[in-house]
């Protein structure tokens, strides 16, 4: 399937029949192409029937005719398996532990959404952030370990070293640990990781399994 | 500032002495387009983007006579080293290094002014291309190894009036190869830029001056002015603009003029790169 290929600075459309998807831009009221790619255009989805009208719980903006339109953007498969992505602050990432202080945990991260990063950004999980409840009584050294792989979310660009994430959700914490004698572990509660051989329990901020 | 670190070949010429008399200069063509260049994406697999720049030689006959090769990488985006502060933006850094062969006048290994000068310009001229708030927190390195500097060697009588004209095709074609290879590398741009070059040349002080798109320095009896321009062909936007020379004082137009030329070469240099990416997203397609 012949895909149309677009170069930066191509023109797409006119903004008022798409909505600027990723790898576009908008200049005087026309979609152009940002990067080079081909083009993917994305059919909005049919509204289901409205159900019982629900009662508003969040101020919400007017409901745009924008919503209706479908969505343009340039993507770069097939030019590179190299996907350079940054990690963006709602996005739920994979990192590894690098480090643990008292005042936070750094890490690596390795995987945003579905995208394995090429390069390593640093992020920082601070104490409040590493769960929803208790956040005073926890522990870094209680929840994370060097070495250890940790699902988390992005809450902020951060500063100009790492970006925060928070392990403030159930699925959301520890993946996979090791512990101090070297075995995989599996975890046994919402705190708790065990070590199949010695049978040791460690202290972790455990992801729901799914 | 003398290197010490690395061991530097002798100071001087890069081509051996040639005890003949020199051939006649090549008499300048009559074109009313830019000399040909080939443009290639991907060369450099470890770099994000890569690309390779090379102007058709004007006489390839000639022992001495050598063209424009350029090789751009793109190393990037990724993080900004730690001691940098929070920038919102991708922070753009650009080196133009000579090779040492490059020029008929041997090269250091550290960067000259004029290299640094260079770098300057190139860096102005993707500023304004680039659409810098799409990579927070991150940098951009771009490199470009000029191989060849587009110097006529075997006319040892243009070397003594060397007044770097040469410098202004060097950086055009800079930026069109540094155009092609952030592309590759996938940063976002505004559109793809280019850059021209015109000159106003007079064979000699008889005939009246003319002018030139893409001049060959050694062909020409001298260069009065030139112009070198940066170039958003689907914008009509110039990002970036080297003047440099002096004009006969009588005609005001002859500037506009210079300008319009350098954009038409502008426009003829991003057809090239429009086919190169073309070509790079169909060969992309055609292996995976």
């Amino acid at each position: 399937m012949a895909q149309t290929i677009a170069i930066p600075g191509q023109l797409l459309g006119p903004s008022s029949k798409y909505v600027a998807g990723p790898g576009t831009h908008i200049h005087e009221a026309n979609l152009y192409s940002s990067v080079l790619g081909t083009v993917t255009v994305v059919q909005p989805e049919k509204k289901n029937v409205p159900g019982p009208a629900k009662r508003l719980t969040k101020i919400a903006g007017l409901p745009s005719s924008s919503a209706q339109l479908p969505t343009i953007s340039v993507s770069r498969t097939g030019i590179s398996e190299k996907r350079e992505v940054l990690p963006e602050v709602g996005n739920v990432v994979l990192c590894r532990v690098t480090r643990i202080q008292p005042r936070q945990a750094t890490v690596a991260i390795l995987v945003v959404g579905d995208t394995v990063l090429e390069a390593e950004w640093q992020g920082v999980i601070r104490p409040q952030d590493v769960r929803a409840t208790e956040k005073d009584k926890v522990k870094i050294y209680e929840s994370f370990r060097p070495g250890d792989i940790v699902r988390a979310q992005v809450i902020s660009l951060g500063d100009q070293a790492s970006y925060y994430l928070a392990t403030a959700s159930n699925d959301l914490g520890v993946i996979m640990a090791t512990s101090e004698a070297g075995n995989v572990m599996y975890p046994v509660s919402w705190k708790e990781y065990r070590d199949p051989e010695t049978g040791i329990n460690e202290n972790r901020k455990v992801a729901k399994p799914f | 500032m003398a290197d010490r670190r690395r061991i530097n070949g002798p100071v001087g010429a890069t081509t051996p002495p040639i005890f003949d008399k020199p051939a006649a200069p090549a008499a300048a063509k009559t074109r009313d387009a830019i000399r040909k260049i080939f443009l290639k994406t991907g060369i450099t697999p470890s770099a994000s983007g890569s690309a390779y720049l090379e102007l058709e030689n004007p006489n390839p006959k000639r022992p001495g006579n050598t063209s424009l090769k350029l090789s751009c990488t793109v190393h990037g985006p990724r993080a900004l080293p730690r001691s940098a502060p929070f920038s919102p933006h991708i922070i753009l850094t650009t080196h133009v290094k000579y090779a040492p062969f490059a020029t008929r006048q041997r090269r250091g290994y550290l960067r000259d002014s004029s290299e640094r000068d260079l770098g300057v310009h190139l860096e102005t001229a993707l500023r304004g291309a680039i659409i810098a708030d799409r990579w927070p927190k991150s940098g951009v390195d771009i490199i470009v190894t000029v191989v060849e500097g587009d110097q006529d060697r075997d006319s040892p009588e243009s070397q003594k009036d060397d007044e770097g004209w040469d410098m202004m095709n060097v950086l055009s074609g800079c930026i069109t190869v540094a155009s092609a290879a952030i592309a590759d590398a996938g940063i976002d741009c505004v559109d793809t830029v280019a850059g021209g070059v015109a000159a106003l040349v007079c064979k000699d002080d008889k005939t009246a001056p003319t002018i030139v798109m893409d001049p060959i320095v050694a062909e020409h009896g001298s260069i009065l002015a030139a112009c070198c321009v940066a170039y958003l062909p689907t914008r009509d936007e110039i990002t970036n603009m080297w003047f440099k020379g002096r004009l006969p004082g009588a005609d005001m137009m002859v500037y506009d003029k210079l300008m319009e030329k350098s954009l038409v070469a502008c426009r003829c240099a991003n057809r090239v790169i429009v086919q190169e990416l073309n070509e790079t997203v169909r060969k992309g397609q055609g292996i995976s």
